[in-house]
């Protein structure tokens, strides 16, 4: 990457509030190191205890859906198994944004979880908490139910997703958390 | 039989006082793997509700990821099983005040369980 480009990706995060991004392989100490990175930032904001959490939280739980993924997928290309984060500060809020490629037989699925969790007030986002515990209770690795509204419950506006086309097996899903 | 588990920055301590009779479990809760944490904890406890007339576990956690509360889920199951044999079983929640998020989560398992279940507010 050329200084220009670095420079204009700079000014791009500046703009748009980013406190922490990172793009690659996604390791388990990757992920604890950026939340304690994430918790001193909200600290020094001297963000209350429980908003702090809150922003953490959703944090780890994109982290973390994302690499029980791809830990399940195995993808055979390097670059399919990096992921992305995003971090960012607007107003009042916080963004939390994250990307990874997924299989193309798995959109269908994740889709309608997200817009079943998109369209589901705090009562209901309780009542889905509740099934899914039930239901995901001694299955390891059991996708990304539980992880998904956990985040929702926490968000102050619905889940915005994408899924961009990679190519005819695989697409970029992109979601984003605003807390 | 000991249970000793040091807390690590992303695992809750988790002891046993065989004197007090509790099983506690502080700090935080959102390894990679909570199945794979847990699983001594859930053995121990099986084994424990076995031998014992009962026992009380002690929870003060104050964040815990979405995979260490269907953990959580299992604990109390197995404490529910314990119960319904005519074991005395209860378990104590902790949370502090400022953390409103923990109080449902503790509501939430409380409506899961039928055996004791204390929620008690730490002012901090």
């Amino acid at each position: 990457m050329t200084p220009q480009q670095l420079s204009r990706i700079r000014e791009e995060f500046t703009r748009e509030g980013v406190m922490i991004c990172f793009n690659g392989a996604f390791a388990h100490s990757i992920i604890e190191e950026i939340g304690n990175a994430l918790r001193r930032y909200l600290q020094d904001q001297e963000e209350q205890k429980s908003a702090a959490l809150d922003v953490f939280a959703v944090y780890i739980e994109q982290a973390q859906n994302i690499r029980a993924y791809l830990a399940r997928k195995q993808f055979r290309e390097a670059a399919a198994g990096n992921a992305i984060i995003v971090i960012a500060r607007k107003g009042e809020r916080y963004v939390v944004s994250s990307g990874n490629i997924v299989e193309a037989e798995d959109q269908p699925a994740l889709a309608s979880r997200l817009e079943e969790i998109r369209g589901a007030d705090a009562a209901e986002l309780k009542r889905l908490f509740k099934e899914r515990l039930r239901a995901d209770a001694r299955s390891p690795g059991g996708g990304a139910g539980m992880g998904l509204i956990e985040v929702a419950k926490r968000c102050r506006e619905p889940l915005e997703y994408a899924f961009h086309p990679v190519d005819a097996g695989h697409s970029f899903f992109c979601l984003t958390a605003v807390v | 039989m000991e249970l000793n588990i040091a807390r690590t920055g992303t695992t809750p301590e988790v002891r046993w006082d065989p004197v007090a009779g509790v099983l506690s479990i502080s700090g935080e809760s959102y390894p990679e793997n909570s199945f794979d944490f847990f699983a001594p904890v859930l053995q121990w406890l099986s084994m424990s509700l076995a031998s014992l007339g009962g026992l009380r576990v002690e929870v003060s956690v104050s964040y815990m990821n979405s995979s260490s509360i269907k953990c959580m889920l299992d604990i109390f199951d197995a404490l529910g099983d314990a119960h319904a044999a005519g074991k005395k079983v209860d378990v104590v929640w902790n949370y502090e005040t400022d953390n409103p998020r923990a109080l449902d989560l503790a509501e939430e398992f409380r409506s899961e369980v039928t055996f004791p279940f204390l929620v008690h507010a730490i002012g901090s």
